[in-house]
């Protein structure tokens, strides 16, 4: 899957909108995605579904996903994903 | 201010805090000695003391206007309400939820003597009871016939906030109704940090209920939760208009 870091950024965002019914004015690269954005442990796992099926990627399997934080460290793990996912498929 | 916020708080607000203390103090030693079956008399106590402050607010409000539009599950249920004041607590009680487990923030459980009664009726602290226990919690109180109730707003600071998924989940695990309850006008009488009572058009609604098995899929308590805060805020917006 090619895909730019801006696309990453636009549909990770649209889909957070919508799922989690989220402002543009709280998604900053900056935002705590529990302090600010105010997403529980039960959203965090609703996300990694949202995003799976959005991007078509796996999330679940081998990563640790404790060390995302905020938003920037979301659009930075997707990104990574994206890029191991189209080795795979070269 | 107003002469009819000022008497309202005067008369019937501390009218109203005389009679949480006084009834709940009547009734302490008996809970102690007779607590019921996993809390029952418990929950009675609060039934009752809800009967009351619904009393007060009736006499506080401009206009009052309970509505059930759909005839209540013949099970027990999760009752899911928006939540825009402190006075939300006691609305169940209109539509005669007389056996009924909340499941609330951990601040409310360290008020003194409230902490009490909560904790003798077996209600849950949203925050420090682990998912798996919480579930099986609520299994048990749906066992012995209690309704769960909550606010999944989880908060009194933005009447528009996103209502959060974790009820509709257990919902959905325990195969559960959800009654959605719209509240309107209780944000305006005593919103969160006032202390004066304002009179206020009160308007409640227990709504027909949403079940589980219309929604599908590893999103399907994100999407209950969706369609059941579209329906209490629709509702509001509607009646709010008229």
């Amino acid at each position: 899957m090619n895909i730019t870091k801006e696309e990453i950024i636009r549909q990770t965002n649209e889909a957070l909108k919508k799922e989690f019914e989220l402002s543009d004015a709280q998604l900053t690269p900056q935002a705590n995605l529990k302090d600010d954005i105010g997403l529980d442990s039960l959203d965090a796992v609703d996300m990694v579904v949202v995003l799976e099926q959005k991007f078509h990627i796996n999330i679940r399997q081998g990563y640790d996903l404790r060390s995302i934080v905020t938003l920037q460290n979301l659009y930075d793990f997707i990104e990574k994903i994206a890029q191991e996912s189209a080795q795979k498929n070269q | 201010m107003r002469v009819r916020t000022f008497l309202n708080t005067v008369l019937f607000g501390v009218w109203a805090v005389c009679w949480l203390a006084v009834s709940g103090l009547a009734a302490g030693p008996f809970l102690y000695i007779w607590p019921g079956k996993n809390g029952r008399n418990a929950r009675r106590l609060v039934y009752v003391q809800a009967k009351g402050i619904l009393f007060f607010m009736r006499l506080c409000s401009r206009s009052w206007w309970v509505e059930t539009p759909a005839p209540r599950p013949k099970g027990p249920c999760v009752v899911a309400a928006n939540h825009a004041s402190a006075l939300d607590l006691y609305t169940v009680a209109a539509f005669g939820y007389d056996n009924v487990v909340y499941i609330t923030k951990g601040w409310v459980f360290k008020l003194p003597f409230f902490g009490y009664v909560m904790r003798r009726a077996g209600y849950i602290d949203a925050q420090t009871t682990p998912p798996q226990q919480m579930l099986e919690r609520c299994r048990q109180a749906v066992q012995d016939g209690c309704d769960i109730v909550l606010f999944p707003q989880g908060s009194r600071k933005d009447p528009n906030a996103r209502f959060k998924s974790g009820a509709f989940y257990l919902a959905i695990e325990l195969g559960l109704p959800v009654v959605p309850l719209a509240i309107g006008g209780t944000g305006d009488m005593l919103p969160s940090g006032a202390v004066w009572l304002k009179p206020a058009d009160i308007l409640l609604a227990a709504l027909p209920p949403v079940y589980p098995a219309d929604f599908t899929g590893p999103l399907d308590h994100l999407h209950m939760a969706r369609a059941v805060k579209n329906r209490i805020m629709d509702y509001l917006h509607k009646e709010q208009k008229q």
